[in-house]
């Protein structure tokens, strides 16, 4: 059986059940997560949810990265990325 | 008769605690939790199939104890679930994650564990990506089992850092080194206050045991001066305390300064008008004052409202005494761990230093409107120079644009960390999207 993936400005990145987008893109080494739409650097920064700084685009919603589990298949771009990109 | 309800905010040791109390008291209770799993930052439960992080006997014992009590009629969990404020109405408004949709909530009282955050100094560099907290990094760390790949450095001040280079040894991954603002091992006379306080000198004991049995490089009385990004690496210059400089090459850095209340955008405490909730706060969102105290206040919270309830007076001597124990501890570690290098005051870091991450504002940016003729107050800071005015709403750099503005002009009254943040709900972000979806009743 293969792991479950979700897709990372469309490529597929491996996770554990019940890890959060934000650790399954850190272990697949991937630091810097694209920019928000200020234009800032997003990446890993409190993982409590606190600072706003690991947004990500899931659908046509940013959410944090750190606080949102991944689910196989799921569609995640940058948060600077438009959600057609993920199609 | 009707059965009181009570919101708790937050699942770590403190609303759990509150929630199993208030619920033996008779009290409905709706425990609503940001993340999907109950545990809080200490208490950090793992992914399925991985073994949780170590956390000592007295930390086993404790998320035992509470998990246990939780085991109650009457509370109810909402997992993935936001508390963004009270509304004019009084209303607790809830973001449910996981469908996108606001719900308002009429609870008699609420009590707010949101725990605490993470104070994080400004230095050039600390808003590149590989840059994290050292709490965020140990909450990877809880959440996966794994330390994350490549070349870590632990900088920052306080005994958090020690604890999380103490755990990455026995893991066998250790940091490069540990960069550290004090010099704990300076300090034997402060240090003996903590002999009255065995638990916290037992485990802090076992991990500076073995930072030195690890030969970890520990430099003490030691700063961050700068992080650059060099390729995918980052190079950190550090200032000792001869004024030595020294740069090392790492793939990931983790920062910590200490802890705050995680108190932004809470309703304050009580204002005691007629339809709106009874509020408290419980553990460290209330103070900071660590994981045994978020316990012992939980119950403290409850107890406070069940009496507020009844229309009594809510005060616990004995809650209070072994809270006064609790700070003691905590008044003697940060003697133990005061800054033995002083860092750079915020208002003389670089112009180009990143202060206010979210909206992009900078040391200079500072500086420039604070330099006028009138020195501007906390508000005017935010709403003409847009700091603290970003998603994280402060949390990570209101205290630091307070402490640089009132350096740079001694003159004037100094601005509060309050006045930038401001004290309105939401509590977080939310989407637009989530609130037109929200089965809310009209308002007004
Ligand atoms: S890392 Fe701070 S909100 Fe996700």
């Amino acid at each position: 059986m293969s792991a479950p993936t979700i897709l990372w400005n469309g490529r597929p990145v491996p996770f554990r059940p019940g890890e959060s987008i934000g650790t399954a893109l850190g272990a697949a080494g991937v630091v810097a997560f694209g920019h928000d739409p200020a234009g800032r650097a997003t990446r890993w920064f409190c993982g409590v949810g606190a600072c706003q700084s690991c947004l990500v685009r899931v659908g046509d919603r940013l959410v944090e990265a750190c606080l949102t589990p991944a689910s196989d298949g799921l569609v995640v771009v940058s948060a600077d990325r438009e959600p057609e990109a993920a199609r | 008769m009707t059965v009181a309800s009570v919101l708790v905010v937050g699942g770590g040791p403190a609303g759990l605690a509150a929630a199993a109390r208030l619920a033996e008291s008779g009290v409905a209770v709706d425990l609503v939790e940001l993340r999907p799993a109950l545990g809080g930052a200490f208490h950090r439960r793992p992914i399925d199939g991985v073994a949780p992080w170590p956390v000592g006997r007295e930390g086993a014992k404790r998320w035992a104890r509470l998990t246990d009590d939780l085991r109650r009629p009457r509370i109810r969990i909402r997992l993935r679930t936001a508390f963004l404020g009270l509304d004019g109405s009084g209303a607790a408004l809830l973001d449910d994650l996981a469908a996108g949709r606001v719900e308002a909530l009429r609870p008699d009282a609420i009590v707010v564990a949101t725990g605490a955050v993470e104070r994080v100094r400004p230095r050039p560099g600390w808003e590149l990506p590989g840059v994290s907290t050292a709490g965020g990094l140990q909450m990877a760390m809880k959440e996966t089992g794994r330390i994350p790949e490549g070349r870590i450095l632990l900088a920052g001040n306080g005994p958090l850092l020690v604890a999380l280079a103490g755990q990455m040894i026995a893991a066998d991954r250790p940091p490069v080194a540990l960069v550290e603002a004090g010099d704990p091992i300076r300090h034997p006379i402060a240090g003996l206050g903590l002999l009255a306080h065995p638990r916290p000198l037992l485990e802090a004991s076992g991990h500076v045991l073995r930072i030195f049995a690890g030969r970890l490089p520990w430099r003490r009385a030691t700063t961050v001066e700068r992080i650059e990004a060099v390729g995918t690496a980052l190079a950190v210059t550090l200032r000792d305390r001869a004024g030595r400089a020294e740069t090392i090459e790492v793939d990931r850095v983790a920062l910590h300064d200490g802890l705050l209340s995680n108190d932004h955008g809470l309703p304050e405490v009580d204002d005691g008008a007629p339809g709106r909730p009874i509020v408290a706060r419980a553990g460290d969102c209330r103070e900071v004052l660590g994981v045994a105290a978020a316990e012992i206040d939980g119950h403290r919270a409850a107890e406070e409202v069940v009496a507020r309830l009844a229309g009594a007076p809510g005060a616990d001597a004995a809650a209070a005494r072994r809270l006064a124990h609790e700070r003691h501890a905590q008044q003697v570690l940060a003697r133990v761990f005061a800054p033995a290098r002083l860092p750079v005051p915020v208002e003389r870091l670089p112009r180009e230093t990143v202060l206010c991450r979210c909206e992009g504002r900078t040391v200079g940016d500072l500086v420039d409107l604070v330099d006028g003729a009138d020195a501007p107050g906390g508000r005017e800071i935010k709403l003409s120079g847009r700091f603290a005015m970003g998603l994280c709403q402060g949390r990570f750099c209101a205290h630091w644009v307070a402490e640089a503005a009132a350096g740079l002009r001694p003159d004037a009254p100094a601005p509060l960390s309050g006045d930038l943040t401001g004290r309105r709900w939401p509590a977080r972000p939310v989407s637009v999207a989530a609130v037109v979806a929200s089965a809310l009743p009209p308002e007004r």
